[in-house]
């Protein structure tokens, strides 16, 4: 008995995982890619680069397809994605795009910590893990497992010798080291490699999102709610002159090819849904999932000339809020000089439209609030559309706003 | 006095713990091309099915669990690696079931039947298992080499006899009977002392991946479109447009969320795809992003969200 209880000490693991009911939805169509792991100090690199290699060939078994390693380091590597401590504060998302993968592990190691005291010495090992899919930012399996293994007097030594020696070798050997975590792996992926057998305490009880996909999805939802009532306020505005962006231009080419005897495409249904007036926050304009770390800036910075440059014809324009779009002179004759703008932004509530032509005041924008039913957010006034469109593409490519060039009045 | 009595007992006790850890943690792996040319360096590899020169007595086969095991581990490191499915499939169709006459087959013909750079042939010279009194032990003995087949040279080799061992040597009386008890399930201590072999081959492998890394190009993908527009809430029959520009002459998909995979694209000039999908009664689902996908030859994905708009369904019942 008092071996048995010794025998069931001996070996103490803690493992706290669960998975998403949506893990067993992975095939070998999905591709999964194991990213470098954390590792906080150069002791735990050892450990790390072990617990990637065992992660891998455990996982090798699987439903889904893993991604091979020194592809999966030669795309981090081209992506200045060098610090794994830097992983998780990018959008999964984003991993999905430069990886091509389907779901990415984050893990780290937490602990690797040996002791020795004389005739007893320990190995304790700690990881976190996380798989996450990168197609919806879901968390499909999370889990932290802590695994301690010891040598000494507790185990009962078969003589004195091996009491004084076999806690040196148990600490100083790398073998046991390795045996340590090829058990911790083969534990903690027993789950993932048969999800179907998961029990109710070992599963979400609802979706969870990774917060920085969540983040970004709201973004994108925000956005097109407020995409949604701008065009509603665009059906209001009497003057608009489309310029073909070369967005707009992009999808012209796209177009989808109408086949009649197919069902009627999304846009031209009869499901439009009623707009609501509400209007969201400005600040929900940014519609790029950005990055969180300056690695990926350095990747995706669109690097367009100075904004200055954009303004080669502009009448020079008070930075004050305009009430009427067309300026009457004082003897009531209206100025008929075509002037053209760009608009970036129409609301019902003048509050968000002023603090829209702020934010990009701010940023050193020429731009203006007027109201012809409703508030409308502009910017600059040009003799030359010309000047107008290049602005207007600037404005869509750095601060990713729809717009659109509409004739203005000067003033 | 006292010293010679000592003395003895501590060589003794240290040659018994020598003894102990004989047989773990090195592989003696003799590298006979230094492959110095990354051009040279194989980049397909085969693992070729793993032979078993002496019989064991239990109802396993240490040389297929090895096999499996080595190919978990060695698909860790920068070849492209064909599955062992793949090699045995190709192999059988080709007529050939006797893993021992396989071996023996010249380099020009295992190219032709598996179309690799390379082979890794094992051959597991011993393989055992025990457990009785306090002695327990696992044990496999292989050699295993890789073979160029563009030039028939062997690249490197290695015989090795992995063992895990307890008995009157282990230092403690727990970690005896923790590994009479591990030793029993024959499968599992098979499976460990391969694992163990095989990790310590891989630290000495040579490893190509550096050569390869700034080869590694995604399909590019410039733009994704699609129709679907603010406020609208897609019902049944509603189909889903999809329009995307990248490199030509690929397979393209597109996916909605992690809910539907792999619709395809049609190229219908060169570097532009389009496809559709119409929304079934079925399809319950909620906000989901669509992200493109174009996929090379050798399986490599670029992928791109369409980040203008979700695909939003409407709950309500379909009238």
């Amino acid at each position: 008995m008092l071996l048995l209880a010794t025998l069931v000490s001996a070996c103490a693991s803690d493992l706290q995982t669960k998975v998403s009911g949506h893990l067993s939805g992975l095939s070998k169509h999905q591709r999964v890619a194991i990213l470098p792991v954390e590792a906080s100090d150069a002791g735990q690199k050892e450990m790390a680069k072990m617990f990637r290699q065992g992660l891998y060939a455990n996982l090798k078994q699987s439903k889904f397809n893993l991604m091979e390693k020194y592809i999966v380091d030669g795309l981090l590597k081209q992506n200045n994605l060098n610090d794994p401590a830097s992983f998780l504060t990018i959008n999964p998302m984003q991993f999905g795009e430069i990886l091509g993968a389907d779901a990415i592990v984050f893990s780290r190691i937490n602990k690797v910590e040996r002791s020795y005291f004389i005739v007893h010495s320990s190995i304790e090992l700690s990881v976190s893990v996380q798989m996450v899919d990168t197609r919806t930012g879901e968390i499909l399996w999370r889990a932290e497992q802590t695994e301690h293994d010891f040598s000494g007097i507790g185990k009962i030594p078969t003589g004195i010798i091996t009491a004084l020696f076999a806690p040196i070798q148990f600490v100083t050997n790398k073998f046991n080291l390795r045996k340590m975590t090829s058990k911790m792996v083969d534990k903690l992926t027993a789950l993932v490699k048969r999800p179907q057998d998961a029990e109710k305490d070992t599963q979400f009880e609802k979706t969870v999102i990774a917060k920085n996909a969540t983040t970004d999805l709201n973004k994108i939802e925000e956005l097109q709610q407020l995409k949604a009532e701008w065009n509603k306020a665009l059906a209001l505005d009497e003057e608009v002159l489309p310029v073909e962006t070369y967005q707009e231009a992009q999808e012209k080419t796209l177009a989808p090819i109408k086949n009649s005897s197919s069902p009627v495409p999304v846009g031209q249904i009869q499901n439009q849904v009623p707009l609501r007036a509400v209007v969201r926050k400005v600040g929900t304009t940014d519609a790029e999932m950005t990055p969180a770390t300056p690695e990926i800036k350095k990747q995706k910075t669109v690097a367009p000339g100075p904004l200055s440059a954009y303004r080669a014809t502009p009448i020079l324009f008070p930075r004050i809020d305009h009430r009427l779009s067309r300026m009457k002179t004082k003897s009531g004759k209206s100025i008929n000089k075509m002037l053209y703008t760009v608009q970036v932004g129409a609301y019902k509530t003048k509050a968000y439209a002023q603090n829209l032509s702020k934010k990009l005041v701010k940023k050193g924008y020429n731009a203006f609030v007027i109201h012809n039913k409703v508030y409308k957010v502009q910017v600059d006034k040009f003799k030359d559309k010309q000047d107008a469109l290049k602005l207007a593409q600037f404005i869509l490519k750095k601060e990713n706003l729809k717009n659109f060039i509409t004739r203005a009045t000067a003033g | 006095m006292g010293h010679c009595r000592i003395s003895p007992f501590l060589n003794l006790s240290l040659a018994l713990l020598g003894l102990l850890f004989a047989g773990c943690g090195t592989v003696d792996l003799e590298v006979r091309q230094g492959n110095t040319n990354a051009a040279m360096q194989p980049r397909s590899v085969a693992i070729l099915p793993f032979t078993l020169e002496e019989p064991v007595h239990e109802k396993v086969a240490p040389n297929e669990l090895f096999r499996d095991c080595f190919y978990n581990y060695f698909s860790f490191l920068g070849y492209v690696d064909l599955p062992l499915e793949t090699i045995d499939q190709k192999l059988s169709q080709a007529g050939l079931t006797d893993n021992k006459k396989i071996l023996e087959l010249s380099p020009e013909k295992l190219r032709k039947i598996l179309g690799v750079d390379a082979v890794i042939r094992g051959r597991v010279l011993s393989a055992s298992n025990f457990t009785g009194g306090i002695h327990a032990e696992t044990s496999i003995n292989a050699k295993i080499d890789m073979l160029d087949l563009r030039t028939g040279d062997v690249l490197w080799e290695t015989e090795h006899k992995e063992m895990s061992y307890s008995g009157i040597l282990s230092p403690t009386i727990v970690e005896i009977i923790q590994d009479q008890m591990d030793n029993v399930k024959v499968n599992q201590a098979y499976y460990k002392t391969a694992e163990m072999f095989s990790i310590s081959m891989m630290k000495e492998i040579p490893d190509p991946a550096d050569s390869w890394k700034e080869e590694i190009r995604l399909p590019k993908i410039t733009s994704i479109e699609t129709n679907l527009k603010p406020s609208l809430k897609l019902k049944p029959n509603d189909r889903i447009y999809v329009n995307l520009k990248g490199d030509p002459g690929l397979t393209g998909y597109f996916g909605i969320g992690s809910w539907k995979s792999d619709i395809p694209l049609k190229e219908i000039v060169p570097g532009l795809y389009t496809g559709s999908y119409t929304i079934k009664a079925s399809d319950e689902v909620s906000s989901s992003l669509i992200v493109g996908k174009l996929k090379n030859k050798n399986g490599l994905t670029g992928k791109k969200f369409y980040k203008n708009g979700m695909a939003q369904f409407d709950p309500s019942p379909v009238n």
